[in-house]
């Protein structure tokens, strides 16, 4: 019997979260006021998450993935537990989104604040893919 | 003049770091500000620029 877990992050922009998702290649639902996961076998997750990546999206998954905010406001990732071990929706995956948010979140911050941006490259690095990204102050 | 260059760096897990060239001084310090919104600094580590403006700044007070 599989059950939804809850993995820590540090993500709070529910703007970022969904385009860093939808830059990932799903299509997140959103609903703000938030609904609880219905996942494999009727598990379910009574909180309630604002944002949530269908099941058929997640290829081979059991369940839905689901963003809930916690009491201070920051997103919490629920997974099922069997996907995190069996479908790589584990700590690497969750790693990818919060690198994804990082960069939605700085290029926006430049933006804001003016500075130029000058490129952006990716540097392989024995632990994964690191994202470099270059301004110029105007 | 120099050009004033930032790069910041992220993670496989997220986590992001700042490297800031031709600035000298404090101007450092808005930079990093603006870069890190809501995140907490883990480590900082100030360049040679840094502290030879700051001691520049040092040595023209004690002058005047």
């Amino acid at each position: 019997m599989s059950q939804y877990e809850e993995l820590t992050t540090t993500m709070t922009d529910q703007q970022y979260l969904v385009e860093a998702l939808t830059e990932m290649g799903y299509r997140p639902e959103v609903q703000t006021a938030g609904i609880a996961l219905r996942g494999y076998g009727g598990v379910n997750w009574n909180r309630p998450v604002q944002v949530t990546i269908p099941r058929e999206q997640l290829r081979g998954a059991l369940a839905p993935v689901g963003f809930g905010r916690d009491e201070t406001g920051v997103f919490q990732a629920v997974i099922d537990d069997l996907d995190r071990k069996c479908s790589g929706l584990d700590e690497s995956w969750l790693g990818r989104v919060a690198q994804a948010y990082k960069e939605r979140q700085t290029m926006a911050v430049a933006k804001t604040k003016g500075y130029v941006f000058r490129g952006r490259e990716i540097v392989q690095t024995p632990q994964g893919p690191k994202v470099q990204l270059r301004f110029a102050v105007r | 003049m120099q050009e004033k260059l930032i790069t910041v760096e992220i993670d496989e897990n997220g986590n992001s770091s700042i490297d800031l060239e031709g600035f000298h001084g404090q101007g450092c310090g808005d930079v990093a500000k603006d870069f890190r919104g809501g995140d907490s600094v883990i480590q900082s580590s100030k360049k040679r620029e840094y502290y030879a403006q700051t001691a520049a700044v040092k040595h023209s007070q004690r002058q005047s």
